[in-house]
């Protein structure tokens, strides 16, 4: 083995419960979000179990353990509590600011990286992992400059680098909550009861999965079924047979990343083709895979499990009746909606679907400017409140592309600058 | 770290003449032959001084790959730049990184750190390091994809000239990394691949921190 595939040698997170199991599921994609090595141990490997705890009993009820660098043993243990364990909770470290960028995805942290390499004081908040949707992508091959393609997670561990050493603080782990006026800006409060005081917002939140309406899809969530397709989970899909289901690029890179592992990798997809919603380098690549079937005109219209997910019922437009698919695990990729939890109080204008309207869409939005307090119109990603600005995925309109994202974010800053001038700071 | 046969260790006889801590003045001579071939060298009396001139070396904020090295576990060295959060570490990246779908991104990471932190198995006298490794994945970057190299080195590892560094890497270094391969991952050890550098020329790219205390193996 190379030197560099060896652990690295300070203590690990180990991680004690059932793979199973939606709580221990949520952990393990924090950590691998946030780049935090661990082992995990199912609760019925009994040498391991009595080699860690030493012979000490355990609550089988109180799972999972975590079990910190320093020895900490956490019961039932939260990712607020991992994090806060682990010391990733930090509070902001200024009164105020004059940018706070709610996400820390491509356009969030697009903008914190040229916010604060203009000198902009400036402050990103994340619930879960800087990157996004997009930082959980096997491996974006159209993205400017890299002509090899690089994964998501490499994108954002980059990207947060860069932010950082430009000067900006993300505070992690911790929701939004709400986000009220106060004077000319803003006051966001988080989870914990941080607030952060600042002059103009960024909501660069992105979307969430859709959920897929299907009967007791809820109660196999971290047993089989997952939405989304982050890295914490391939490893253990080697030699399985999984489905993915969704039509866009997301699913499509989801399928690239389970055929390396996996036994067998179906595609689900509503629509009538693949061409439809995903970029052509990847229809092609997943159509070249010998290990993946698409089966377009399908959805998934029941499951079949004991303790965990084992099958998947199927209907298809093409055939009559309804076929059985044995799987191991279900990753639900589709459409999403947006993000925007906490960001509701500020009372934003949206467009039926909840994505958040902005510059010309919000003029155009009957009665969305009538608290609206200024001679000039909305701005380009401004939304219906003066200095509070949107990007990225959670845009009503946006392209739902990352360097898109991205462009938007960094447009953003440009904006900021206009919005804080008019409030004399510049 | 060639394959040999599965071992209880090094022999007495090895143990007795590489394990033994090298006088001040030996140390001294090292360093000087160190200097004069264009790497960068420092003597401390201790591991928890070898730490802090590590710590004076790595710029806050710098990328850094750190060599697994008893000797940089046992001063404290790999858990600075893991864990201090000053740094920019590499290992636990990697180590989180997919094998499958990230291999090229992984390789690159690795062969080409602003910083590399590891350790040598012999430096002699005359002011040549050797360094084996089983894979050979250390020595790239030591040789010249690192930016900067940061070695530190326990002072029983001062040998008389390169031949006596050779034996020292395969009667002795060798079957102790056997053993510890063999516990930590599985798989014996070998010395498969060795870098001797004899000199420097990039100014200042090496350094050489000299403990006057045995550390490692």
């Amino acid at each position: 083995m190379f030197d560099y595939d060896a652990r690295p040698v300070t203590p690990q997170v180990v991680l004690v419960g059932r793979r199973a199991s939606s709580l221990g599921y949520e952990l393990r994609d924090f950590l691998s979000r946030n780049g935090v090595p661990y082992d995990w141990v199912e609760i019925d490997d009994a040498d391991r179990v009595r080699q860690l705890f030493d012979g000490d009993d355990i609550d089988p009820d109180r799972l999972p353990i975590c079990v910190l660098p320093d020895g900490r043993r956490l019961a039932g243990a939260t990712v607020q509590q991992v994090a806060n364990g682990l010391g990733m909770i930090a509070a902001p470290l200024l009164p105020e600011y004059d940018i706070t960028i709610v996400g820390a995805g491509p356009a969030g942290l697009a903008a914190a990286v040229y916010a604060a390499s203009e000198g902009l004081r400036t402050v990103a908040i994340e619930a879960v992992a800087p990157g996004g949707q997009a930082g959980t992508t096997s491996m974006i091959e159209n993205y400017l400059g890299f002509p090899q393609g690089i994964s998501g997670s490499e994108l954002a561990t980059r990207a947060t680098a860069q932010a950082r050493r430009f000067g900006a603080e993300l505070l992690l782990a911790r929701p939004l909550v709400d986000l009220l006026r106060e004077d000319d800006g803003y006051v966001a409060r988080l989870s914990d009861g941080t607030e952060v005081r600042t002059r103009s917002v960024l909501a660069a939140s992105g979307v969430d999965w859709r959920r897929l309406d299907v009967a007791g899809l809820d109660e196999l969530l971290g047993a089989g079924v997952y939405y989304g397709a982050g890295p914490s989970e391939a490893v253990s899909c080697r030699g399985c047979r999984v489905a993915v289901v969704g039509g866009g690029n997301s699913a499509g890179q989801a399928v690239v990343r389970f055929s390396r592992y996996a036994s067998r990798v179906t595609l689900l997809v509503r629509g009538s083709t693949l061409g439809a919603s995903m970029s052509q380098y990847l229809v092609s690549k997943v159509s070249e895979l010998d290990n993946v079937e698409v089966r377009t005109g399908t959805e998934v219209v029941g499951l079949e499990a004991d303790t965990r997910l084992r099958a998947v019922v199927l209907s298809s437009r093409d055939e009559a009746g309804l076929t059985r698919l044995p799987l191991e695990s279900l990753f639900v990729c589709i459409g999403g909606v947006p993000r925007t939890r906490g960001l509701a109080t500020a009372n934003l204008a949206t467009d039926d679907a909840g994505f958040i309207l902005t510059g010309a869409d919000v003029t155009a939005s009957r009665g969305a400017l009538d608290k609206w307090p200024l001679a000039r119109a909305p701005l380009p990603l401004e939304t219906n409140c003066p200095g509070f600005f949107a990007a990225g995925d959670v845009r009503s309109g946006s392209i739902k592309r990352c360097s898109a994202a991205i462009g938007e974010g960094s447009m953003a800053v440009a904006l900021v600058h206009r919005r804080l001038a008019e409030l004399g700071a510049e | 770290m060639m394959e040999e046969a599965g071992n209880g260790g090094p022999t007495e006889d090895a143990v007795a003449e590489f394990a033994g801590l090298a006088s001040d003045e030996h140390i001294d001579e090292s360093a000087s032959a160190l200097e004069r071939n264009g790497i960068t060298s420092l003597v401390v009396d201790s591991g928890e001084q070898a730490r802090d001139a590590v710590r004076s070396i790595l710029p806050i904020g710098a990328e850094v790959f750190n060599n697994t090295s008893r000797t940089l576990e046992a001063i404290g060295v790999a858990e600075d730049i893991e864990r201090s959060g000053l740094y920019q570490p590499l290992r636990p990246r990697l180590y989180q990184m997919d094998r499958e779908m990230q291999a090229r991104e992984m390789r690159q990471l690795a062969v080409a750190p602003d910083f590399v932190v590891g350790s040598a198995h012999a430096v002699t006298e005359e002011g040549s390091v050797l360094v084996a490794s089983a894979s050979g994945s250390q020595l790239g970057p030591l040789v010249s994809g690192a930016g900067h190299v940061i070695l530190v080195i326990g002072g029983q590892k001062i040998v008389a000239d390169v031949g006596t560094g050779l034996r020292r890497i395969y009667e002795y270094c060798f079957p102790l990394e056997d053993q510890r391969a063999r516990e930590s991952y599985g798989v014996p050890s070998g010395v498969n691949n060795i870098l001797i550098i004899n000199r420097a020329i990039t100014p200042r790219r090496i350094s050489a921190i000299l403990v006057k205390q045995s550390l490692g193996f």
